[in-house]
């Protein structure tokens, strides 16, 4: 297990080389002088000339490429164009609250989403089955910004039942986490209900019924644990969907996180950000395949590592 | 069995996380003012700042040797007053005693230098450099007088050194921090700077060695980036702000209902226009210049895209600026504009481009608002609204005047000195034409080029005044522009707190602020 | 898919029980009388795209009328008027043509680049098979949206770069999803049989095994329609996607978004467009999916 855990870690290694290249090749396609962009709106000739030294951006492509990777290896990202802080400072602030507002997020919509997709499948093709399902059904249709402008109007707005800005206690997570998860939630509900169809189908649940257990136990002790495999990937590809989410959420709620910080960089031509935050992100997503592909061996002891 | 005991203690480790995460949350001090603004502080150094917004809360901490008042007069703020040579080379100003610094160091004319030679310094590579690199070398003549010697005479200044860039930095503070001064500002100012958290705050508390007896009134400000236009809207209704500028017009009609806010509004020196790329055809006709300017309604359009809080332009620049000339404004005249292109031999119109230099949603509605109205006299346009970067590669950069791609451009001039050279030279000046400055029209005309060059180098406000009032009938003659509109300023303040104004270039006034409990 | 033509001729089975999978499919598919309004629906929504500048009342762009701004729907605007004084109704008709567009070409393109490569990954498993893999692999690596965002940042803004974008992250899920069902089909005697007679590859490829991975990839592409639609409108919403004036539907929300405090209507139609428009094509997805699948029988 150990073993196998340092060889998927090994393998991390070419990936995130090849992201890197390809990042830094995108980002020096992107249209926009960033030293023109960095010195302002109204800045002359010559302050332009002055941030584009200052930058490092008047040195050739390849010198920049080659001061950008020896940089990456060794953590070492630059600074910020647009603030002139360093790259790692400015992530690091960005980083806890992406990484709580996706986690919370994940957390109920697992947890609702497991348990809407197993009473659907256990009633299946009956009321508690067709509730869940309309839900499940209208969660992956209404798209995160739309819920989210919704939400923050209602609850914020006009109960005032909740703060509408930052990210300082657990009462701010509240409507962010709720509209990122909504759409896994649903997601993971579909999935957990023809997954746990499936197995209630199965001759060993068959066998356990002929047995005369009662159905709470065939379900919880029988049916779930091998429901949960193709349940747990799906939790890992979700978690991508997320990241991603969390970038149209966090620009709806002005989050105070990673994906807004990638946006406004985009938008600044922030190279040194735009590079790191990508990194991270592509780091993150790779991580949690990662855990899931290690969480798969603790749900099934039959998968053996390799 | 190393499984087994991984995941709890992963659990544990997790949990852990959560529970400092939610333990660190600060009570707000009750104290202290919210200020909400609309985007983020890009430096706490003003000498490297480009955004009116990061100088505005620097004022927080920094004073200069002189300052604008509310109406935009030069006042004395650490300084007592000044003489200029005749030839206008050298100035000579007087400083104010009994000053301190937050750290404690007195304010003295060593203080001056040292904050003015960090500027006219290119090894220091800050961004504000131009505005000062006409100052030959900075002087100590005693503790408590300075002489600047300038390259070349310059009548306009006093206005840099009433710059919000131009303030006076500890000189302990400069040797000490070096870089990192964008970080640990050190200044004059009635408050001292506390912490900086970039996404978050930046919070500043009373100081109380300062020289103003009986200032601040308040004990403390939070300076808070609410990037979102609605989020900024929210927090002044749950009463999360006391303040909040830059406000969308949109949603004034709603915020004026409530009680305990109060909208503030005033004339601005943002202006709106719409440059039409003189050197490529069908622009290089005046008939055809004029009869756009004849086609839009600018009062619709000020209802329309600013919900009636911005005002037609009736002069090249805003009302509110320095030697403004009244000319219009330019009448809506949808017959004569259809008159004029038929003149100019588009009976029927033309097909052209128009782009925005910004993407947010004012802009989206202006735009909008131009394509329907020039639809009405036969002139098809296409829109993009540029995000930055484009507009950076698209028209700021565009190396050769004959290819430039632009023809039809929405933009916009906030002049960030407050004066009329720089509302002017670099829109219409025959050399301002990207990518050197921003004249988007590539217009050129000698005389103009000539007024605005003579005006630079006067120092007599009459003939000055003369100059600009020659520029200004000339560049409406040839309306290398339409003339929209001049926005409106649009703050809102909750009804507890006074003392706090936007200035028409967008920086604050909040000397006398005070809150009520 | 094609039964052998023996048993379809064989007058030893009663003709009742002769189903083509065309037939099989169609028995189950309209048995679910929600799926069966969805894909109405969806045929509504297209004939009305196609109609939609015979249908509007009002021009979507250039009709405008400054004195109603904002003004909540009436019987003359159905959906109330925009802040720029345009009919929302006719906006969201004509909205529909773009929004259903970029769905399904996207998805087209990306369905077809995808399967093709899942094709030859699933085929030939050397080192193609492994260099598309890994390519995928890498698009993978990315948040969709990041990606698309990047995408457009470096194309410029607009609708057909944003169908650009999001064909091309499409591409990998259908490509992992067809090379899986090859790699599982391969195998079975049939193929090897082909094989056996010296059939060339691409024979094999296009006649054998591209008809058994027709039924997953329809079913995926109806539903990835509906995720199509919403990233494109999340574009659009960010600034990315249509350009004003375009009636685009997300560029719509994003509009909206000033106004929609003080009216709300004119962010309620848009929003309720893309909810019905996606929820449609992912109903019918699921009724595809429940009547092409093998495994699931409902009786």
């Amino acid at each position: 297990m150990l073993r196998y855990l340092i060889k998927r870690l090994l393998g991390l290694a070419p990936t995130l080389i090849i992201v890197a290249v390809l990042v830094f090749l995108c980002v020096h396609l992107l249209p926009g002088d960033p030293a023109r962009l960095a010195a302002g709106p109204d800045a002359p000739p010559e302050t332009v000339e002055l941030v584009r030294k200052d930058l490092g951006l008047d040195r050739s492509i390849p010198e920049q490429f080659l001061r950008f990777i020896s940089g990456a290896v060794r953590g070492d990202f630059g600074k910020s164009i647009r603030t002139r802080r360093l790259v790692s400072a400015e992530i690091a602030e960005r980083f806890w609250p992406t990484f709580w507002l996706t986690f919370w997020s994940m957390a109920w919509s697992v947890t609702v989403g497991l348990a809407i997709g197993t009473v659907a499948a256990v009633w299946r093709n009956r009321w508690p089955d067709r509730i869940g399902m309309v839900f499940a059904i209208s969660g992956i249709s209404f798209p995160a910004f739309a819920l989210g402008m919704v939400l923050m109007e209602i609850f914020a707005v006009q109960l005032g039942w909740l703060p509408a800005l930052g990210a300082e206690s657990w009462k701010h997570y509240i409507l962010p986490s709720l509209t990122l998860g909504a759409a896994v939630a649903a997601i993971m509900a579909r999935f957990t209900r023809s997954s746990f169809v499936e197995i209630l189908q199965e001759d060993y649940v068959r066998t356990a019924r002929a047995k005369g257990l009662s159905e709470p136990v065939v379900v919880i002790k029988h049916a779930l644990r091998n429901a949960l495999i193709p349940v747990v990937t799906m939790m890992g590809l979700q978690f991508g969907f997320l990241l991603g989410g969390s970038i149209v959420v966090e620009k709806v709620f002005n989050w105070p996180g990673m994906g807004r910080l990638l946006v406004d960089a985009v938008e600044m031509r922030d190279y040194p950000v735009i590079q790191a935050s990508v990194l991270l992100f592509s780091l993150e997503f790779i991580v949690i395949n990662l855990i899931v592909d290690l969480l798969y061996g603790f749900i099934n002891p039959t998968i053996r590592y390799k | 069995m190393v499984k087994s005991e991984l995941m709890p203690k992963k659990l544990r480790f997790t949990a852990a996380r959560i529970a400092i995460s939610f333990a660190l949350v600060s009570p707000a001090v009750a104290k202290d003012v919210v200020m909400a603004v609309d985007s983020t502080f890009t430096t706490m150094d003003p000498y490297d700042a480009n955004d009116t917004l990061s100088q505005a809360v620097a004022k927080s901490f920094y004073e200069g040797l002189f300052g604008f008042d509310k109406d935009m007069n030069v006042i004395n703020v650490l300084s007592e007053g000044y003489d200029v040579s005749a030839d206008g080379l050298v100035y000579t100003v007087k400083l104010r005693m009994g000053v301190k610094f937050h750290d404690g160091t007195d304010f003295k004319a060593d203080a001056v230098k040292a904050s003015l030679d960090r500027a006219t310094n290119p090894e220091n590579k800050l961004r504000r450099y131009a505005l000062f690199s006409n100052i030959d070398q900075t002087g100590v003549v005693d503790d408590y007088t300075v002489r600047f010697t300038l390259k070349k005479p310059f009548s306009a200044f006093i206005n840099v050194l009433a710059h919000p860039a131009a303030v006076m930095i500890s000189p302990v503070a400069i040797a000490k921090y070096g870089k990192d001064l964008r970080d640990h500002p050190v200044g004059t100012g009635p408050f001292k700077f506390i912490e900086w958290r970039q996404t978050d705050y930046l919070k500043v508390e009373k100081f109380g060695g300062y020289w103003k007896p009986g200032y601040p009134k308040v004990d403390g400000i939070v300076w808070k980036p609410v990037v979102d236009n609605n989020t900024r809207t929210a927090i002044l209704q749950t009463g999360e702000a006391h303040f909040a500028f830059r406000m969308p017009p949109e949603q004034i009609a709603l915020l004026k209902t409530k009680p305990g806010l109060e909208v503030i509004t005033g004339p601005s020196l943002s202006q709106r226009y719409l440059s039409m790329n003189v050197r490529q055809k069908p622009f290089d006709n005046p008939k055809v210049r004029a009869a756009v300017n004849y086609a839009i309604n600018k009062e619709a359009l000020a209802k329309v895209a600013f919900a009636g809080y911005a005002v037609p332009s009736d002069g090249v620049i805003p009302a509110k600026m320095e030697f403004f000339q009244k000319m219009g404004p330019w009448p809506y005249d949808v017959a004569k504009a259809k008159q004029l292109l038929a003149e100019a031999g588009y009976p029927n119109g033309f097909e052209t481009e128009l782009w925005s230099a910004y993407n947010h949603s004012t802009a989206q509605k202006a735009i909008q608002f131009l394509q329907q109205q020039l639809n009405q006299v036969g002139i098809k346009v296409k829109l993009t609204a540029l995000e930055a970067g484009q507009r950076v590669e698209k028209v700021e950069s565009a190396p050769n005047p004959d290819t430039a791609p632009v023809r039809m451009y929405y933009t916009g001039w906030s002049s960030s000195t407050g004066e009329a050279d720089w509302a002017i030279r670099p829109l219409l000046a025959g050399d301002s034409a990207p990518p050197k400055l921003f004249n988007t029209a590539y217009y050129r005309n000698e005389n103009v080029d000539r007024a605005i060059a003579g005006a630079l180098n006067t120092r007599d406000p009459a003939e000055k005044a003369r100059y600009y009032k020659e520029v200004q009938e000339q560049v409406w003659k040839d309306a290398p522009w339409a003339f929209l509109v001049t926005e409106n300023l649009l703050y809102v303040r909750n009804r507890k707190l006074s003392g706090v104004s936007v200035m028409p270039d967008g920086n604050f006034h909040f000397e006398e602020m005070e809150l009520k409990e | 898919m094609n039964p052998p033509p023996a048993i379809c001729t064989s007058p030893a089975a009663p003709t009742d029980s002769i189903r083509t999978p065309w037939a099989e499919f169609w028995r189950k598919f309209r048995r679910q009388p929600v799926a069966l309004v969805a894909g109405a629906f969806v045929g509504l929504l297209v004939l009305m795209a196609i109609f939609a500048p015979a249908l509007v009342p009002f021009h979507a762009e250039d009709y405008f009328d400054y004195d109603a701004l904002n003004n909540p729907p009436s019987w003359q605007h159905w959906f109330g008027v925009d802040p720029l004084g345009r009919d929302i109704f006719s906006r969201i008709l004509v909205g529909a043509r773009i929004s259903l567009a970029a769905g399904f070409i996207s998805v087209a393109v990306g369905a077809i680049v995808g399967t093709l490569l899942g094709l030859i990954a699933g085929y030939y498993e050397g080192w193609a098979g492994q260099l598309i893999m890994r390519f995928s692999d890498v698009l993978f690596a990315f948040p969709g949206i990041l990606l698309a965002i990047g995408i457009v940042a470096i194309l410029g803004n607009g609708m057909v770069n944003v169908v650009v974008a999001v064909a091309i992250f499409s591409i990998p899920t259908f490509a992992r999803l067809v090379r899986g069902n090859v790699l599982s089909l391969k195998h079975l005697t049939y193929i090897e049989a082909q094989h056996s007679i010296g059939a060339p590859d691409w024979t094999i490829i296009l006649r054998h095994i591209l008809p058994g991975t027709m039924a997953t990839v329809v079913v995926y592409f109806t539903m990835r329609i509906g995720t199509s639609i919403i990233t494109a409108a999340s574009l659009s919403f960010l600034g990315m996607g249509a350009q004003p004036p375009t009636p685009e539907w997300g560029a719509m929300l994003n509009e909206a978004r000033a106004d929609m405090v003080t009216s709300p209507h004119v962010a309620i139609f848009p929003s309720l467009a893309i909810f019905l428009t996606v929820l449609a094509f992912n109903v019918l997805g699921d009724g595809l999916r429940d009547s092409l699948d093998p495994k699931i029988d409902q009786k």
